[in-house]
């Protein structure tokens, strides 16, 4: 049943709020961390104070640490949805990822069909999961390593903390590129929940067939909703 | 003073008065510092904080042949030749003085950690309350104006010597040479260039250094260069080259996009 004559279900409420914890999470930990990254924004201490951002850095990382596990708890569908899809990279998401630069410049090249994430998603996640572990167990190992790790251990997860933070908030410009600039109705799966029938055919086609299969939605339904848009 | 300046611990000489440690409270106006619980120990504090710099470790020991032995060692910043505090601090906020002190700015120190994270010997410390990094600056002001840091001028058992670097090395030869007599295993730490390129603080030790709680072979990590030299340049220029391509690519996908419809 799509929402409305038009939307396709996608994302649960919990799921989406997860998502959310971790962007924010993870923006505040890189903004209330930036000055020791680069002198050019020791503005941002001198305004709000160094003591508070290093607060502020603990407090959000507690967050970005137990959203996964909220999320594994009350959004186990979507989680593991995720997970499946992440490590089901076929064919068709390479030929995806290879035409895929071409819509940045607003080319519209013949696309297979994708399955609930699209190649360039799964690589995106795939990574987000392992700088999320890269970056709480070294960011952990400075934060509560004193005395039980070594200061030769510890001294380099100072640098790895940097690289991981620093890869992951390029993937997260480019999600954010993707999702406000070039996909806005991507950015709607995320805040309602839903999609429009005739984005969900073009971007995620395989998933829709899928759905379709499992009687969720009809042929006829989405047809329609296409036409009308 | 533009001399390259050194202090010797000698540790055999050392009878764990204490005076070292008040008379650095005093010169630097450090409150007493009541953290350690009284449990029947005879060393005064468990370890450095941001109120005590100086600290006169009292290890308690049973050697292999059943015989006690109390291991003292003076305790505070080692001063490196090449200091990782200083290496790593992204604030440029710790410097190393011409003498060979390593002070910290107080003013430029943001309270991050970092200094203490790289230190192979895990000395500074940050007071929360000031979220500033604490340590010893060997008397730098002192010294600077010809005196003798405050610990070395009160030690009465000359346990303590503080003087030029070339002196230091000839009186801790010489002193390790009357050690050796009694303590066979006696050595010098920090004398001669280690993995940290020699320390300011230098010891006469009468065991090996593990005994006493320093690191064998103490190293400025590589991962400082690592971090400043690559990762911060590189994230900086990676970071003004990703808005300038994003924007650049919101141009061009307009452009494009209109052409094509």
């Amino acid at each position: 049943m799509l929402i409305d004559n038009r939307y396709v279900p996608r994302h649960k409420k919990m799921f989406m709020l997860c998502h959310w914890l971790n962007a924010i999470s993870f923006l505040m930990l890189f903004l209330t961390a930036l000055p020791l990254y680069a002198d050019t924004f020791l503005f941002i201490y001198n305004i709000f104070g160094a003591k508070t951002l290093q607060y502020l850095h603990r407090f959000f990382a507690v967050i970005f640490i137990v959203t996964p596990i909220i999320g594994l708890l009350s959004a186990r569908e979507g989680y593991g949805t995720l997970f499946k899809q992440a490590f089901s990279f076929n064919s068709d998401d390479l030929i995806f990822l290879l035409k895929f630069p071409l819509t940045l410049f607003g080319m519209h090249p013949s696309m297979p069909k994708q399955s609930f994430y699209n190649g360039g998603e799964k690589i995106n996640i795939l990574l987000q999961a392992f700088l999320w572990l890269v970056l709480v167990v070294s960011g952990l190992i400075m934060w509560v390593g004193n005395g039980v790790i070594d200061n030769s251990i510890r001294a380099w997860m100072i640098p790895i903390h940097s690289i991981a933070a620093g890869l992951g908030f390029a993937a997260a410009l480019a999600h954010i590129y993707l999702a406000i600039v070039q996909n806005p109705q991507s950015l709607r799966g995320m805040t309602d929940g839903s999609i429009h029938a005739d984005y969900a055919v073009h971007h995620h086609g395989a998933w829709v067939d899928e759905l379709i299969k499992k009687g969720v939605v009809t042929k006829k339904e989405i047809d329609a909703a296409r036409k009308a848009a | 003073m533009a001399r390259e300046m050194a202090m010797l611990h000698d540790v055999a000489r050392c009878s764990a008065c204490r005076a070292c440690m008040v008379a650095c409270k005093q010169w630097h106006d450090l409150p007493a510092d009541m953290s350690t619980p009284f449990k029947g120990q005879y060393q005064s504090h468990a370890d450095l904080t941001p109120t005590t710099w100086n600290l006169i470790k009292m290890n308690e020991r049973t050697d292999m042949g059943g015989k006690f032995h109390w291991d003292f060692i003076k305790f505070q910043c080692m001063h490196c030749e090449k200091p990782a505090c200083m290496l790593g601090c992204p604030e440029n906020a710790i410097s190393k003085k011409e003498s060979g002190a390593v002070v910290i700015d107080e003013d430029k120190c943001v309270g991050c950690g970092y200094c203490r994270t790289n230190c192979p010997f895990n000395v500074p410390r940050i007071d929360p309350e000031r979220n500033k990094s604490t340590k010893c600056d060997l008397c730098f002001d002192r010294i600077e104006h010809g005196m003798i840091p405050s610990c070395a001028k009160t030690c009465t058992a000359e346990a303590i010597s503080f003087g030029t670097k070339a002196a230091m090395i000839k009186l801790a030869e010489e002193r390790l040479k009357e050690v050796r007599m009694n303590h066979p295993n006696a050595q010098l730490y920090g004398v001669h260039p280690n993995g940290v390129g020699g320390t300011h603080m230098m010891y006469v030790l009468p065991e090996p250094p593990e005994v006493y709680g320093l690191p064998k072979d103490p190293k400025t990590p590589e991962s400082i260069d690592l971090w400043k030299d690559y990762i911060r340049p590189i994230g900086k220029i990676a970071g003004v080259g990703a808005a300038a391509g994003l924007a650049g690519l919101m141009v061009l996908n307009k452009l494009i996009g209109k052409r094509g419809a």
